[in-house]
C-alpha cells in the first residue's frame, strides 16, 4: 500500500522533472511496481546509443530496494550478459527508504558513463578497460552501434 | 410585515435550539467523579462540568466535616485554583480528585506566594508538544486538540489517546504537587526527575526516605478512551507516536500524516502509522529485528541512523494480533539462541531449551524428542553425518534429512532449495542476484559465497560473482 502511494508520487515527479538521461518511461497501469525506460548516456562510447532498462519494485518498497535490469545488451564492466547490474545504492545493506528513484537512476547513469573496473561483474571487460582503454573503447563503440536502441531525436 | 415574520422565525429557531441544547446538557454532560481524602475516605460526586473548583470544595467540605477554605484540591500534580472550571481539565468519567486539608493558614500563604495562580492548572494541560520540542517555537498551540499523548491501552487492546497523571513516587498517592513542570520526555519516562510535595502524608514519605532525598514525582499514563477503572488502570506511553505539528512527510509514502511515528534518531525521520506497520512487518517476516541487550527485540530507524533503536517495544503493538504473537515468538527464540540455548527441531514443537554447554544428548521437555545438539537430528553415537564434504573441514554438521524420524515433504523441499549459512547453519534460499550471500539472521550477518559455501572472498568475486 505504501509502495503504490509512494511510486505514484515518484513517477509523477520524475515525469515532470524532464530527466534527459532517462526517457520514455512506461508503466503498466495495472502494475506500478514495474517501470521501463530508456537510459541515454552522454559519455563516449555509450553516447552512440540508448539502453532499455526495467526497474522492479518489491511489494515492500520502499523498505526493500528496487532491482534494475538492462534489457538492451551493453559492453560494460559493471553490467553482465544477463543485464544484471550491481549498483551499491540499491544493495540490501546500503538501501535507505528515503532514497528516491531519481537518485537511483542518476547513480545508474553515472555508472554507465564512468565504469568502475575495481568492482566488475565482467572481469574480462574490466581487465581490458584497465590495460587497453583504446581497444575497450573501440569494442564498446562497435557493440553499442550494433545492439543499442535509437537515441531520442530531441 | 416580512421583517416581522423573519424575526418571529429566528426567535422560534433560537428557542428550539435552546431547548435542544439544554436537554443535551442535562442528559450527557453530568460528570461522575470521586474525591479522595488523605484519610482514605472517598466521596462520589455528580457535577456539572461547567462548575468551578470552589463549587466542588463547597460540596465536599460538609461531607468530611471541614470548611471549604480549609481544603485544597489536587489533580495531576497540581493544586487546582478556586476559579478553575472543571471542564477545562481533561477529567473523564469516574476520575479521581484528591482533597487535602491545608496544614496551617500561614504555610498556605507561603505556598500561594511561591506558586503563581497561572500555574494552578493540571499538568495534563500545561504540558503539550510545543513545550516538549524546543525547536518549534513558531508552532501555534492548537486550541481544540488537547490530547498529545498516545498509549497502548491493555484494556481497550490498542493504540489510544492517553493522559498524563502524577503521583508520589514513594507512597503512590495522587495527592501530590510537583515543584516544576516536566520539560521533555526524559523527565516523564525516567524515574526521580522532578521533585514535589506529597500532600497525602508528608511525614510518612519523609520518614521512609529518612530525609536522604527529596520526595519525587512519578508520572504515569491513563487511556482517555475508556471510563477510568480506578487508580491501577494504567496504560503504556508510546512516546514515539506524536502529533505531526511541523508537517513532516512520511519517509516511506511521502504523505504528511496527522499522527506520526518518530524514529529516535537525530534527523527527524518519521513515518505515518501505516508505513510504520509495513516497516515492522517486512522486517519481522525476515527476522530482521535486533535483539538489543537493554531494549529487547527491536528495530532502528529504517535509514540506518546511529543509536536509533526503539526503546519502548510496546510500539510493536501496532502490529495486528497474529503478527504481534509472531513478534513475541521470534523474540523469545532469538533470546534463547543468544543465551546459548537451542530450539527443539521437531516440526510443530520449537521449544526453547537451555542445556549444559558440554551436553550433546538433548531431551525436549515438551515433546520428549531426543536429539543431537550438534546436528539437531535424532540422537546418535559417534560423529554426526556430514552431508557437504566442504563443511567437514570446519567440523560443522549439516542437516541430514535421511534421518528415520522425518519424512516431511517441506523438509525435503528445504533441503533441495537451500544451503546452510556456513556460520550459523540457518537454511538459506537464494532468490536471485549474485553469489555474495549475507546471512539474514540478525545475530549472524555472515558474508559467505553460495558456490564455495565458505566466507566471501575477493577470489569468489573474481571467479564466480554472478555465475
Amino acid at each position: 500500500m505504501a509502495a503504490t502511494r509512494r511510486l505514484q508520487k515518484e513517477l509523477g515527479d520524475i515525469k515532470n522533472s524532464g530527466l534527459r538521461s532517462f526517457r520514455d518511461i512506461q508503466v503498466d497501469e495495472t502494475n506500478i511496481l514495474t517501470w521501463q525506460g530508456l537510459i541515454v548516456p552522454d559519455s563516449p562510447p555509450y553516447n552512440k546509443g540508448a539502453f532499455k532498462i526495467e526497474i522492479n519494485f518489491p511489494a515492500e518498497y520502499p523498505f526493500k530496494p528496487p532491482k534494475i535490469n538492462f534489457k538492451t545488451k551493453i559492453y560494460h564492466p559493471n553490467i553482465d550478459e544477463k543485464g544484471q547490474v550491481c549498483l551499491p545504492i540499491i544493495s540490501a545493506e546500503n538501501w535507505k527508504p528515503a532514497t528516491k528513484t531519481d537518485q537511483v537512476i542518476q547513480a545508474l547513469v553515472a555508472l554507465v558513463n564512468d565504469p568502475e573496473p575495481e568492482h566488475p561483474l565482467r572481469a574480462d571487460l574490466a581487465e581490458e578497460y584497465l590495460k587497453d582503454k583504446k581497444k575497450f573503447t573501440k569494442n564498446a563503440e562497435e557493440y553499442t552501434k550494433k545492439h543499442s536502441e535509437k537515441r531520442p531525436s530531441d | 410585515m416580512f421583517r416581522f415574520i423573519a424575526s418571529f422565525f429566528t426567535k422560534l429557531i433560537q428557542m428550539m435550539l435552546q431547548v435542544l441544547s439544554s436537554k443535551k446538557h442535562i442528559i450527557h454532560n453530568l460528570l461522575s467523579i470521586y474525591v479522595k481524602t488523605s484519610g482514605g475516605q472517598t466521596v462520589c460526586l455528580d457535577i456539572d462540568p461547567k462548575c468551578d473548583v470552589s463549587h466542588i470544595k463547597k460540596l465536599v467540605a460538609p461531607q468530611i466535616n471541614l470548611q471549604p477554605d480549609e481544603l485544597k484540591i489536587i489533580f495531576a500534580g497540581k493544586e487546582l485554583a478556586d476559579d478553575y472550571v472543571i471542564e477545562e481539565c481533561d477529567l473523564g468519567q469516574q476520575s479521581i480528585l484528591h482533597v487535602v486539608k491545608i496544614k496551617s493558614p500561614k504555610l498556605n500563604e507561603v505556598f500561594r506566594c511561591s506558586t503563581p495562580k497561572a500555574n494552578l492548572s493540571p499538568l495534563t494541560e500545561s504540558l503539550d508538544y510545543s513545550t516538549f520540542s524546543s525547536e518549534d517555537e513558531n508552532t501555534e498551540k492548537p486550541l481544540e486538540r488537547k490530547a498529545h499523548f498516545y498509549v497502548y491501552c491493555p484494556n481497550c487492546k490498542g493504540l489510544k489517546q492517553g493522559k498524563l497523571r502524577v503521583r508520589c513516587h514513594f507512597c503512590k498517592s495522587g495527592a501530590f504537587t510537583v515543584h516544576s513542570d516536566p520539560q521533555d520526555w526524559s523527565h516523564v519516562l525516567q524515574p526521580k526527575q522532578i521533585t514535589g510535595t506529597c500532600e497525602n502524608d508528608p511525614e510518612y514519605c519523609q520518614e521512609l526516605l529518612q530525609n536522604c532525598e527529596p520526595t519525587f514525582a512519578e508520572f504515569y499514563f491513563k487511556c482517555s478512551e475508556h471510563v477510568s477503572l480506578g487508580e491501577c488502570d494504567q496504560a503504556v506511553p508510546l512516546d514515539l507516536i506524536r502529533p505531526n505539528l511541523r508537517h513532516i512527510p512520511c519517509l516511506a509514502c511521502l504523505d504528511v500524516p496527522e499522527t506520526m511515528f518518530t524514529f529516535p534518531c537525530q534527523k527527524d525521520h518519521i513515518a505515518c502509522l501505516d508505513c510504520f506497520r509495513s516497516y515492522c512487518l517486512s522486517k519481522l517476516l525476515e527476522r530482521q529485528f535486533w535483539q538489543h541487550p537493554e531494549h529487547g527485540y527491536t528495530l532502528a530507524c529504517p535509514n540506518g541512523c546511529l543509536n536509533s533503536f526503539i526503546r519502548e517495544i510496546h510500539h510493536f503493538r501496532l502490529l495486528d494480533d497474529d503478527n504481534y504473537d509472531r513478534y513475541q515468538r521470534f523474540a523469545t527464540e532469538e533470546f534463547v539462541l543468544r543465551s546459548g540455548g537451542l530450539l527443539c527441531p521437531q516440526p510443530g514443537c520449537g521449544m526453547g531449551i537451555l542445556a549444559e554447554p558440554d551436553c550433546t544428548r538433548i531431551t525436549c521437555q515438551q515433546c520428549k524428542y531426543v536429539f543431537c545438539r550438534n546436528c539437531l537430528q535424532g540422537f546418535h553415537i559417534g560423529p554426526c553425518d556430514p552431508v557437504e564434504p566442504s563443511l567437514d573441514a570446519q567440523g560443522n554438521c549439516d542437516v541430514d534429512l535421511n534421518c528415520p524420524v522425518v519424512e516431511d515433504p517441506s523438509r525435503t523441499t528445504i533441503k533441495v532449495i537451500t544451503k546452510p549459512c556456513p556460520s550459523c547453519k540457518t537454511p538459506t534460499e537464494r532468490d536471485g542476484g549474485c553469489m555474495h550471500m549475507i546471512c539474514t539472521r540478525s545475530g549472524c550477518q555472515f558474508h559467505w559465497c553460495w558456490v564455495c559455501q565458505t566466507e566471501w572472498t575477493r577470489e569468489c568475486m573474481a571467479d564466480h560473482w554472478f555465475a
